[in-house]
């Protein structure tokens, strides 16, 4: 991918979605952003090397031996999996046409590539609603958070809009400008409560995101940490 | 603190994969001399049960450690590191050691194993699952980011006010490369831990020291 994303997660937000501690639908959005960013594939990459040597270098606390004597016999008794079947099994992670999955996305009369990472939920997105130039399908989400694909039409602006929660935002495919910057494929956007902004796609092509908007008081005590240091400085 | 005279007497010392009984000790944690790694390879290749044995006893207590941390209990925690060594004994031939070491694998079955526990749990794995979310080992090897080889000398003053919220494990590799000046090698040896580990710390504390300095990254 010829473009370089410019706005990244914070190695906090990185930190927590490595170790899978993060709320799922935001763990999602960090994935598709990982699927566009070379730089965050490594950062995490060393920070589940730095989880794994933390979790092997502790002492292990004393156990009751036969407990887990029972657990491996259980275990070494079990079947192995064939090799073909796990490289089978290996090659379904990049596989394009395993059902349940969508590689390509339709939007009117615009064709988008759809990241590896959300392949899965975008073949269940609900029925696209639009209006005036902008076409949003929900996506199966939780009660607190929700997650829906967004897409805006050329020379169309997103009406201003308050959120109680944060409003998470990923670019999948077009470009976007607001208040405070410039936006491509990859680049993710993070919005506070405080924060009100108005994007807007003023290129020629559409422009297609990922949307989270979570629950009002979910982040009240960590929110800071879940921002890199530009949010926190507008913040 | 970790003894370096300790640590660096696993080095080069042979591999011992003898079936031995399950002790209530606590075990030295050692995983520096690629003694896992090589184990993993002879469970994949020979379906080895006295090496998968070695592997479960060094791994699974741990595992059950980290369980009870993240989900609060025991039961569930023990759950995790059944279905945890299950994949392990399994799925040994999925391993790849220039990924990436044994710990770190291991690592990353349990935090899928947790994480689809508790989608199961709300009956909802089929919207989002572990396998959307960590394409572990699907990504190509990235080079060393040149971006990242700013000179921590030259910035030293704007740096050391941040040193100290490293978390601890970067900060003391951190400390060891650029105040004790010890080539990677050294420290791997002197702490114990994989080469690889080193390098990793030493770039998420770079990132970590530019986003106070800088930032967000650019
Ligand atoms: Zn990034």
């Amino acid at each position: 991918m010829a473009h370089v994303v410019k706005y990244h997660p914070s190695i906090s937000l990185l930190e927590q979605y490595s170790e899978g501690t993060l709320a799922p639908e935001l763990c999602l959005i960090v994935a598709a952003h990982l699927d566009f960013c070379p730089h965050c594939q490594t950062l995490h990459r060393d920070i589940e090397a730095d989880l794994g040597c933390e979790l092997a270098m502790q002492k292990a606390p004393v156990v009751d031996g036969s407990q887990w004597e029972q657990m491996l016999d259980q275990i070494l008794s079990a079947e192995p999996v064939a090799r073909e079947e796990l490289s089978k099994q290996h090659s379904l992670h990049s596989a394009d046409n395993k059902s349940g999955r969508v590689s390509e996305l339709l939007v009117g009369a615009h064709r988008f590539t759809v990241p590896r990472s959300l392949q899965r939920i975008v073949a269940k997105r609900n029925k696209w609603l639009t209006l005036g130039g902008i076409a949003t399908a929900k996506l199966p989400g939780s009660e607190e958070n929700h997650l829906s694909l967004l897409c805006i039409e050329t020379d169309t602006e997103v009406p201003l809009h308050t959120h109680k929660g944060l409003e998470v935002t990923l670019v999948l495919a077009g470009e976007m400008v607001d208040e405070m910057g410039h936006y491509a494929a990859g680049d993710l956007i993070i919005n506070t409560p405080d924060h009100t902004h108005t994007p807007k796609n003023i290129s020629a092509e559409p422009c297609l995101c990922l949307s989270v908007l979570t629950a009002p008081l979910e982040f009240k005590q960590g929110l800071t940490r879940l921002l890199n240091p530009l949010q926190r400085f507008f913040y | 603190m970790l003894d370096p005279q300790q640590r660096s007497g696993h080095y080069g010392a042979e591999i011992s994969l003898q079936s031995r009984p399950m002790t209530t000790q606590e075990m030295t944690p050692a995983i520096a001399a690629g003694q896992w790694e090589e184990a993993l390879a002879i469970v994949a290749l020979h379906r080895d049960k006295s090496a998968y044995a070695e592997l479960f006893r060094y791994f699974a207590p741990r595992l059950r450690a980290f369980g009870i941390k993240m989900f609060g209990n025991e039961q569930q925690a023990m759950e995790m590191v059944q279905d945890t060594m299950l994949n392990v004994w399994q799925k040994a031939a999925l391993f790849d050691a220039s990924r990436g070491c044994a710990s770190t694998w291991i690592f990353t079955i349990a935090r899928n194993v947790r994480f689809d526990m508790l989608r199961k749990k709300q009956s909802r794995k089929d919207d989002i699952s572990a396998d959307d979310l960590w394409a572990d080992g699907d990504y190509p090897e990235q080079e060393d980011n040149q971006s990242q080889q700013w000179d921590v000398h030259l910035v030293a003053e704007k740096v050391a006010p941040h040193f100290h919220a490293l978390p601890p494990a970067q900060r003391l590799v951190m400390e060891k490369v650029y105040l004790d000046e010890l080539s990677h090698q050294e420290v791997s040896e002197q702490l114990g831990i994989p080469l690889g580990t080193v390098k990793s710390r030493i770039r998420l504390a770079l990132d970590r020291l530019r986003e106070a300095i800088d930032g967000p990254r650019s």
